[in-house]
């Protein structure tokens, strides 16, 4: 139970902080505004069809937009040493990296739904007859995302190069959530049948519990001096 | 007052609640401690002087398993700290120059978050006892960046004595307060001499280093250069002693 109770006491913290600050949930907010309108100006509507590049360009933005405010998970941390406070109690370190990574989930996945909103607006996109099964798309998606983007932000935060080293160390272990994430939501965006997404599910469901599993393995090693 | 160099317990003939053992943390080339040994009983006041890169707040560091040491162990009441393994910190209380405290949280806020993580059970009762006991009780609702650097200090002793830790570890608790400020934390540190609880503390200032302990150790360059009980001590013939000790360690 306590750990529950810890894993609680990090995700309310963090969120509570955000609410606060708005540090990083108005920076993402914007990135998905602002590169929805460029996107829509930078693809040329009546030669593509706006559905076939929009799955695509809504995930780039994901990526892009999710590490803006992923790569600040330890900015606050930082001041007057609080995250060596957080080290100094008895909460294990998987506890700590699963209420930072869960915390940055409710984070992203709002932004998610905020991206593909955008998307279809500018992009005129219909939502198909299963909505639900896009928005299990975006949190398996995100929840994989923000594992790794969590992992790597403690990495990046203890280097001289900071967030600059972030999408380095990042971005090749997003290509399987890009290939399978796209790929089920250019198919729900068409409103093809839900068997032919399932198969893209099932990798982003796995996807995101290794990425979950190894995060919560590895971060203890980061961030133990 | 002589000049010992010594690796005897600091208390004997008490069971200890701190121990240190052939205690080393090396940098690459650089070896900030180099092979403490320690023991402190409950009650133990223990004030760590030594100049700049004596690896003072790195022995701090070791002791409250803050760092790992690259040789040695720590021991707190009899269990030896394992950092595969967490329970152990509950028995520590870290203040350091940092606060350690989330400026947009509120001060019931930060001390919640941190009670929480230590699974402490009626916080509801915990927060205002120990706010009353650093003289914060009415500042509960402040978010902590908008307290003066004393009062921070002091929330950061109240986050550091929430769980009722039985070791307290104080880096430069004194640093850039106010003598008002500095006096209200000396009050505070002295309602820790309560005889159950061990303190190790690190410090510049001679004077305040002197006023709560009773052992005190000088490090120079990693090691101990002298260490010994207070009363061996004559606190107004101290500074010539203590650049003495400092000289003779560099050499």
């Amino acid at each position: 139970m306590s750990y529950v109770r810890q894993v609680y006491a990090i995700i309310w913290k963090d969120l509570l902080l955000e609410l606060r600050t708005r540090e990083r949930i108005a920076a993402m907010g914007a990135f998905a505004v602002l590169a929805g309108v460029l996107f829509n100006y930078a693809t040329d509507q009546t030669i593509v069809r706006p559905q076939d590049v929009a799955a695509g360009l809504i995930w780039m933005t994901l990526v892009f937009g999710g590490l803006l405010g992923i790569g600040r998970t330890f900015h606050l941390e930082a001041q007057d040493g609080a995250f060596q406070g957080v080290l100094t109690s008895p909460a294990p370190k998987d506890a700590i990296f699963l209420g930072k990574t869960l915390a940055n989930f409710v984070l992203l996945f709002v932004v998610s739904l905020l991206v593909v909103a955008v998307f279809m607006l500018f992009f005129r996109l219909e939502l198909g007859s299963n909505p639900g099964m896009l928005v299990l798309t975006l949190a398996l998606g995100a929840l994989g995302f923000v594992a790794l983007g969590t992992l790597f932000s403690a990495v990046s935060s203890g280097t001289h190069m900071g967030e600059t080293l972030l999408p380095i160390l990042v971005f090749p272990l997003l290509v399987p959530m890009v290939i399978y994430g796209v790929s089920a939501t250019s198919r729900l965006f068409a409103d093809r049948p839900v068997a032919e997404v399932a198969g893209n599910l099932r990798m982003l469901g796995a996807f995101a519990v290794l990425g979950v599993a190894a995060g919560a393995v590895l971060f203890r090693y980061v961030v133990e001096e | 007052m002589e000049a010992v160099t010594a690796s005897a317990p600091v208390t004997q003939g008490v069971e200890p609640v701190l121990s240190a053992r052939g205690l080393v943390r090396e940098y690459g080339a650089v070896v900030a401690v180099d092979g403490i040994d320690l023991d402190l009983a409950p009650g133990d006041f223990l004030t760590i002087f030594g100049p700049n890169g004596a690896g003072k707040t790195s022995l701090l560091s070791l002791l409250g398993g803050r760092l790992k040491p690259t040789r040695g162990e720590v021991v707190i009441g009899g269990q030896r700290l394992d950092f595969g393994e967490t329970s152990w910190r509950s028995r520590i209380g870290v203040l350091s120059h940092q606060g350690f405290l989330y400026a947009h949280l509120t001060v019931e806020e930060n001390l919640r978050f941190f009670g929480r993580l230590f699974d402490l059970p009626d916080l509801d009762r915990r927060i205002p006892e120990r706010l009353e006991q650093v003289g914060l009780a009415d500042r509960a609702s402040f978010l902590s960046r908008q307290l003066s650097h004393g009062m921070r200090q002091r929330l950061a002793l109240a986050r550091a004595l929430l769980h009722d830790p039985e070791v307290v570890l104080l880096d430069e608790p004194y640093t850039g307060l106010d003598p008002y400020a500095a006096s209200v934390l000396r009050n505070v540190l002295s309602s820790l001499h309560d005889g159950r609880r061990t303190v190790v503390m690190v410090t510049h200032n001679l004077t305040q280093g002197l006023e709560l302990s009773n052992r005190v150790a000088i490090q120079v360059r990693g090691a101990f250069a002298w260490e010994g009980p207070r009363e061996r001590i004559d606190a107004a013939d101290f500074e010539r002693f203590y650049h003495h000790v400092v000289e003779d360690g560099r050499e």
